[in-house]
Formats: structure tokens, C-alpha cells, sequence
């Protein structure tokens, strides 16, 4: 045992920046700590580990925050904008005024990922990379917290998640544009990539217009043991067994990974085809073992005559994004801004299909 | 170009020209990206713990599950600290942690909890003061965005008072009554509170000092420690670091800096009794101010009653002051050397900020017992800044937070809550000088006066935390309150919201 690992380990430290790799193996070994056999969850545990951060009005780094509390479900929403330009405005929130009359403001819809049971939307980790989208692709974020695993299995996070959909639309103060709409872009890593799809398809057979996906590694899966996850099981911070673990504590009871929430364009998933879905945006980490999983999503909506932009980023591990240490970072912001800006208002341009992989820099 | 490989010590090669931080390293070494999601790792130890961490992942596969369940966590910012003392847990005969002057300091277990090793719970790693950037922390609950017009004239008021434009003022706060008397609820008290504060700075008709009505604020404390948790859990975790410190001592000092009617002691008293191995002496020091020397007797004598009946041994005195600042050691009559000690302070420092040089004073006095363990509960709010407008501000958010958190059905508990918090409000707004005595200051200002003056952190731990939460189950019965822990200490607050904060402290023996 001990040599085979030590291979995966170093293997695994070489790929990643240093600070990446502890940051990352932390969130591995007190997610093992929390995860028990039996199925439950050590949620006090979970909640005394995680790092929270407060909102903030005042503007850092051209970034301020603010929270909204569902006093119905107790749920935090944190929304966050570009800093408004006038210094006296700084620290206050108004509510009351559209984010622009005449320009089209993407609000990025946000559901954060750890795996249908860890992190929340005021968690450090997430609260720092909807600051960094802000700042950096010009959109608005407004980050939404759902009941967790295995406390709430589904459909509670797909609920939470369309509720979230239908508040943010109705909310004056995002509103933008000419035509006073909110631009809705649905996004999410990990299990808040699943929940995102989930959402945009709730939202397609109800009428309400998403412009587009963005999934970050989202977590799908299935009973099938695919290539990657038998060739990367254990290697770059994830196991199959972890993420079985997930799934049986997410999933309803005796419920198997075929599931359609788990394995949407599986034996049980329903067809897409001429449903009015989004563009998607989706990113796969070429080391994290879901990838096939992914790829036959991309696949799936592809054959279902959905548009969809894969980035795929050979050498990136999950949690590649948390740090801005690394090209796989760049690259995501610079996919994301154009797949957010490249709609234009009057003529509903879209964007065609495309295989993106960023230069293989490691190779030179 | 080649990506930046494991060996390096520092956090990045390549500077990120969009990002919003630099790669450089803070002042105190730590990696700064780190930093910001929470986790102080010194670059030079980043290696260190990482080996540490696959050590730590050798053993994953012997199912380690159980640890979480026995061990006890503290301080998870403190990376290094925490992979170390999970380390010592696996392997308690290997020598990893490094002694310290704790070494002598065995902390046997509360009842439930394993027993932990020297030097865990003091990090003496992470003590340098930091420096944040001002947070204003905003939550907007449904009912509140449609306050939102009232909350803008309250702050125009405001501003006009500031700019001393009077007649403007006047104005204005005529208009946040007829504002707030449309509105419902938390929103509507609150606005009322400050619009009064606001009319008597403009008017002058400045309130009443506080001291005359000392038995009324005693009787509306009781009320405020009814109707909701804060004052519970501002008693629970210190009486937790408390035990923790008192551990097997067998003659025990607890100085309570504000006794008023002593709901802290009851609990502790229980606690004690229950000890494993029998109670120790327990020996009571009460401080209260001058009009209130006959009832701290009283409070005295009802205390001694319970120990009693628990099987305490029990001895108590009481100090009264005109001010802590005039709190000197040879009242509190130390037996140097046969007693464990603990200061506990609820609430009560914040006000000496009112008197310079008074804040000093206690400390140094407190110092110069020697206790074992000093706690401190304070309001986690900056209050206290040098702008009236800023002041206004920040505490018209947090005494939102509050009055939004008592909201439920109409009780006298609630009623007399409101009037105990919408006293500390018309304090805050109306008075200046020395009559401003609701000083507060955050955990992180705390923190730094602690820190420079001669006290290290004792970190509150996850059993704490987690009694604390079952704590809030039990009581509070509402979803909101939230216990967060932020390196070492704990803090309550309402939704996202901290609300109060509780740090425990030692003396720094090194120098």
C-alpha cells in the first residue's frame, strides 16, 4: 500500500502548486473526518471547520457584498456587485434602481459545489471565487445556498435551487438593459453544476429564460464504472468510494447511481430533444475521475441538438479555480467571459459549438 | 513556459495581473492566498505541512472516522496547529508538539470530551496583530426591502447632525417618524430607537446616566437573557473555558467584573458539582457599581444557597466600584499559588472606553493576579469609531440584526428586551464623551488590545462549539442563530450576522 501511494502523491504534488495541493488535501482529510460509514454526517463538525467569511458593503478590491436571508426556508443568498463608481454611494445597498437602464448586466446565478453536502455560500473558498467572477468577467453574482446532504436528499437542493431562480428574476434591482429583464446566467461546480442543469431544465418547461449554463466539473455519475474514474480513482484528491458516499447520502433511499439527477442522459434520463435549453458552458478538469461522466453530459446535449462549449483542461485538478496560481484559472475566466458578453440584446446572437483546450504549456 | 512546480516555498511564480492580490507575502509571512479562504499558513511552513498532511493520508485507509467523534478540533485557521495536534492524536507517544510553558498545564477532560496534550490549545503561531479592512456586513431580510426608503432618511438625518446642519436634521427626523410609523415590526422599533436617539443629539435632552437606574438595567437584563440566547451562550462558552482552565484544581477563584444578578454562576456551580472526582473549593468574587452594593449581597447569598444544596464549597465577596478602573489587586486578595483563577467579563469592558487610560488600568490589575484564564464577551460591532456618521451606521445594521431576531410573539420578556437593547441605542446615538459608554469594538480589535497587552489566545474548541449549538436548538427554537468559530473564539450571531463574541485569553509568559 504505502509505495503505491506515495507514487499517487508525489505524482499528484507536482501538478499543483504547493499552496493548491495543502489547501485541497486539508478540505480531503476533514471531509474524511465528517463523512461516516454508516451514512451520516458530523454536520456540527463540518460547520466548526468551515471557514465562513461576513459580507461586506464596503467595496474590496472593486467587489462589495451583501446577504439575503429567505426568512420562509432560513437560506442565504449573497449577492455580489462591482463597486459603484461613486465613493459616497460606498457601504450602502440600494435596492430600489435597476443595475443599468442601458446596458445588459449578466447575473451569474451561483450554486456552490461540495458535493451536495459541504460548503455554503458565505464559505471562504466560494465567497472569494464569486468576488474573483465579479471583478474579473463583469457579471453580478448572486450565490445561493440549498439544503444539504444527507440531511435534505433530493429533490430539496433542485427546489431551493429553481426558488432562487424565480426570486432572482423578480428582483427590480437586477434588472438591466433596455428592456428592464435580468439576464440569467444559471452556474455551479461540482454538485452545483448538477443542481445548474437541473434548474435550466425546470426552467425550460416552465418558460423562464436562462441565456446560459456555466458547469464546473459538475458532478454526475452513474452505476457504471467508467475509464477515468478506474484510471484516476484516489490520484488527484478524489476516490470513487467518496463519491459513492455522496451519492447514497444525496440520492433517495435504495435509490443506485442510474438515478436520473445522477445520471441524466443515462438509461433513466429524460430526453432533451427539442426542449428550449440553454447554451452551456461546461469545464472539465482533465485529472478529476467524473470526467467521463461529463463528457458523455456535453455528449448527451449535444445528440439532444443543444448548444455546448467544452473546456477541457488536461492537467487541472479539481478545485483548480479556488486559487488564482495557475493558467487553468485564466483560462476558465477567459471562457466564461466570453460565453457571458457573446449575446448581444437586439439580435440573440449564439455561440456555435466548440472543442476549447488551452495550450498544452507543460508540453513545451 | 513551465507551470510552478511543488518544491517552492513561495505561494506563485507567475503574478497574476487580473487578480485581485498580488502574490507577495503579508508582512507576517503568511501565504496570502491562503489567507483569504480562511487559512493562515506561513510560506516557510507550507512544506512542513504538507508533509504532515500525507503522513496524515497514510493512515486514511485505517479508518480514522473514529477521530472525529473522541478528538476535539481548535482553531482550524491554524492549519499547521491542526494537522500537528491530529497528527499527535493518531500517535500520542511520538514527540510532535513542541513544548511550550504549558507543558505543565494537563487539561484533563470536561465530562464527554477526550483529553488533550500540552500546548494544543495556545497557538503561539499566529499572534501577530492583524489588519482588516473595514467590514460593513449587511443582511436584507424579506420584510426589510421595503424599509429600505426609511433606512436611507435615518442616514440623511444622520448626516445632516454630523454636518451639524440642524434645521435640516430637524427636518428629517420628523420625516423618519411618519417613515417608520408605516412600517411593521423589527424595522419600526428600531428606526423609532434611533430617530429618538437622533432627536435628543439635535435637541440636546441628552438620557440619563446610566448609574441611577441600575436595578431597572439589572431587571432588563434578566428580561434580555429570557427572551433570547445571547446572554446564554455569552455564559455557556465562557463557563466551558472556565472548566477547561480549572480542570483538576482544587481550590477555585472565578472575578466576575459585572456580577448584576449573577446568572452566569448557577451553571458553573452545577458544573463543578458534577465534576468527576469531586468539586473543588469555589470561591466567588462579584464586582458591581455603587448603587447596587445591597443587592450584590443578595446575589451573593442566593448563590451560596445553591452551592449548598449542590455540594459546593462556597465563599464570596463582593467589590463595589465607581468604575473597574478603580479595581486594584490587593481587593480581590489573591492566595497566590493555592488558588486557580479566572476573570470573566460579560459585556463590561467595552465601557471603560469611555475614560482613557481606564481600559489600561484593568488590564494591568488583571495582569498582575496572574489568572489562568481571563474571558471576555463583548458586542462584535465597531461602534466606537471616531465618525458619528460611521457609528450611526454600523450600529443601526447590527441593532437590526438584533430587533429582527427577537421578532415573535408579543411577550413582556420581549417588550422589556427591546427596552434594554433601545437603551444601549439612544446611548450610543445621543451621548459623547464619557456618557458614551456603549463603546463596542470587534473581535478583531479586541484581539489586538489583548495582544499587546501581554495575553495570548486560548482557543475555544469544537466541543464548545458544539454544546453551544445544541444549546441554540434547545432554546432559541428559531432557525437564525448561527455559532461561528473564528480562530479560537466563538461568536453567535442571527443569520449571517455575528452579534457577539466570546475569546478567552492568558497571560503571555515568554518576556
Amino acid at each position: 500500500m504505502a509505495g503505491g501511494n506515495e507514487v499517487n502523491l508525489n505524482e499528484c504534488k507536482r501538478i499543483v502548486p504547493l499552496n493548491t495541493w495543502v489547501l485541497i488535501s486539508n478540505f480531503k482529510l476533514a471531509y474524511t473526518l465528517l463523512r461516516r460509514p454508516d451514512g451520516s454526517f458530523n454536520r456540527d463538525l463540518a460547520e466548526f471547520l468551515d471557514r465562513k467569511v461576513p459580507a461586506n458593503s464596503f467595496p474590496v478590491d472593486g467587489v462589495f457584498s451583501f446577504d439575503h436571508v429567505h426568512t420562509s426556508t432560513n437560506l442565504l443568498t449573497r449577492i455580489y456587485l462591482p463597486a459603484p463608481l461613486d465613493p459616497s454611494r460606498h457601504g450602502a445597498v440600494d435596492l430600489t434602481e435597476p443595475l443599468s437602464t442601458t446596458d445588459v448586466v449578466p447575473v451569474l446565478v451561483f450554486f456552490h459545489g461540495g458535493s451536495f453536502t459541504h460548503s455554503s455560500a458565505n464559505s471562504a473558498i466560494y465567497d472569494t471565487f464569486c468576488r474573483r467572477l465579479v471583478s474579473i468577467c463583469g457579471v453580478v453574482v448572486v450565490s445561493v445556498d440549498y439544503r444539504r446532504s444527507p440531511e435534505h436528499r433530493y429533490p430539496c437542493a433542485y427546489d431551493d435551487g429553481w426558488n432562487a431562480l424565480k426570486w432572482v428574476k423578480s428582483r427590480i434591482w437586477l434588472q438591466s438593459g433596455k428592456h428592464s429583464q435580468v439576464y440569467v446566467y444559471l452556474a455551479g461546480d461540482s454538485s452545483g453544476g448538477n443542481i445548474a442543469h437541473n434548474v435550466a431544465v425546470r426552467a425550460a418547461s416552465e418558460g423562464v429564460k436562462v441565456l446560459g449554463n456555466i458547469l464546473l466539473h459538475p458532478m454526475f455519475g452513474g452505476l457504471e464504472r467508467t475509464q477515468s474514474e478506474k484510471r484516476l480513482d484516489g490520484k488527484y484528491f478524489v476516490t470513487v468510494q467518496d463519491r459513492d458516499w455522496y451519492w447514497r447520502a444525496y440520492l433517495p433511499e435504495g435509490e443506485d447511481r442510474d438515478h436520473p439527477a445522477c445520471n441524466p442522459f443515462g438509461p433513466r434520463g429524460q430526453s432533451l430533444e427539442g426542449v428550449n435549453f440553454p447554451k452551456s458552458l461546461v469545464v472539465v478538469a482533465g485529472l478529476d475521475l467524473v470526467q467521463d461522466w461529463q463528457l458523455a453530459y456535453v455528449d448527451g446535449l449535444k445528440k439532444s441538438g443543444h448548444h455546448v462549449n467544452l473546456l477541457y483542461l488536461k492537467q487541472a485538478t479539481i478545485g483548480f479555480y479556488f486559487l488564482p496560481n495557475n493558467d487553468h484559472f485564466h483560462c476558465l475566466m477567459d471562457e466564461l467571459t466570453k460565453f457571458v458578453h457573446s449575446i448581444d440584446e437586439d439580435s440573440q446572437t449564439k455561440s456555435s459549438p466548440i472543442l476549447l483546450t488551452p495550450l498544452q504549456h507543460d508540453e513545451v | 513556459m513551465k507551470r510552478e512546480h511543488s518544491h517552492r516555498e513561495t505561494s506563485s511564480v507567475k503574478v497574476d495581473s487580473s487578480s485581485m492580490t498580488a502574490n507577495k507575502e503579508e508582512a507576517g509571512g503568511f501565504d496570502e492566498l491562503l489567507v483569504v479562504l480562511g487559512y493562515k499558513v506561513r510560506s516557510s511552513d507550507m512544506a512542513d505541512v504538507a508533509h504532515k498532511l500525507e503522513q496524515l493520508e497514510m493512515v486514511l485507509d485505517d479508518g480514522i472516522s473514529h477521530l472525529s467523534d473522541d478528538t476535539v478540533h481548535y482553531n482550524p485557521s491554524d492549519l499547521s496547529g491542526w494537522v500537528d495536534s491530529l497528527l499527535f492524536d493518531l500517535n500520542p507517544t511520538c514527540d510532535q508538539v513542541k513544548p511550550d510553558q504549558d507543558s505543565e498545564y494537563e487539561l484533563s477532560a470536561i465530562p464527554g470530551s477526550a483529553a488533550y496534550p500540552p500546548g494544543k490549545r495556545t497557538r503561539t503561531g499566529s499572534d501577530s496583530p492583524t489588519t482588516t479592512t473595514t467590514t460593513r456586513s449587511m443582511v436584507v431580510l424579506d420584510s426589510q426591502e421595503t424599509g429600505v426608503r426609511l433606512v436611507h432618511a435615518l442616514l440623511a438625518c444622520a448626516e445632516a447632525v454630523q454636518q451639524n446642519n440642524l434645521k435640516l436634521a430637524d427636518v428629517l427626523v420628523k420625516h423618519v417618524g411618519l417613515l417608520a410609523s408605516s412600517q411593521a415590526g423589527a424595522m419600526r422599533k428600531v428606526a423609532t430607537y434611533f430617530a429618538e436617539g437622533l432627536a435628543r443629539r439635535i435637541y440636546r435632552i441628552y438620557p440619563h446616566d446610566d448609574v441611577g437606574l441600575s436595578s431597572f438595567s439589572d431587571t432588563l437584563q434578566i428580561h434580555f437573557y429570557e427572551s433570547c440566547p445571547y446572554l446564554k451562550f455569552a455564559h455557556f462558552t465562557a463557563n466551558q473555558a472556565i472548566l477547561e482552565s480549572f480542570a483538576t484544581a482544587e481550590k477555585v477563584h472565578v472575578i466576575d467584573l459585572g456580577l448584576n444578578q449573577g446568572l452566569q454562576w448557577p451553571a458553573l456551580i452545577q458544573a463543578l458539582a458534577l465534576r468527576p472526582g469531586g468539586p473543588p473549593d469555589f470561591r466567588l468574587t462579584g464586582i458591581g457599581s455603587s448603587l447596587t452594593g445591597q443587592s450584590i449581597q443578595e446575589v451573593g447569598w442566593k448563590l451560596g444557597q445553591l452551592a449548598n444544596a449542590v455540594g459546593v464549597n462556597f465563599e464570596f465577596k463582593s467589590i463595589v466600584l465607581n468604575s473597574l478602573s478603580d479595581l486594584k489587586p490587593e481587593m480581590l486578595e489573591i492566595r497566590t499559588g493555592s488558588e486557580s483563577i479566572a476573570v470573566n467579563s460579560v459585556f463590561e469592558l467595552h465601557r471603560l472606553l469611555a475614560h482613557p487610560g481606564s481600559i489600561d488600568n484593568i488590564l494591568f490589575t488583571i495582569k498582575s493576579i496572574k489568572p489562568d484564564i481571563i474571558t471576555v464577551v463583548e458586542q462584535e460591532a465597531d461602534h466606537n469609531g471616531s465618525v458619528f456618521l460611521d457609528r450611526f451606521t454600523e450600529s443601526l445594521h447590527y441593532y437590526s440584526s438584533l430587533f429582527d431576531s427577537l421578532e415573535g410573539p408579543p411577550s413582556q420578556d420581549r417588550v422589556m428586551s427591546e427596552l434594554y437593547l433601545g437603551r444601549q441605542i439612544l446611548n450610543l446615538v445621543a451621548c459623547e464623551g464619557e456618557d458614551r459608554v456603549e463603546r463596542h469594538e470587534t473581535l478583531v480589535q479586541w484581539r489586538n488590545r489583548f495582544s499587546m497587552g501581554g495575553f495570548k489566545p486560548v482557543n475555544i474548541g469544537s466541543y464548545a462549539y458544539k454544546q453551544a449549538s445544541m444549546l441554540l436548538a434547545l432554546y432559541a427554537g428559531a432557525d437564525g442563530y448561527k455559532v461561528e468559530e473564528h480562530e479560537g473564539c466563538l461568536l453567535l450571531g442571527w443569520q449571517t450576522r455575528p452579534l457577539i463574541a466570546t475569546s478567552a485569553w492568558r497571560l503571555n509568559r515568554v518576556g
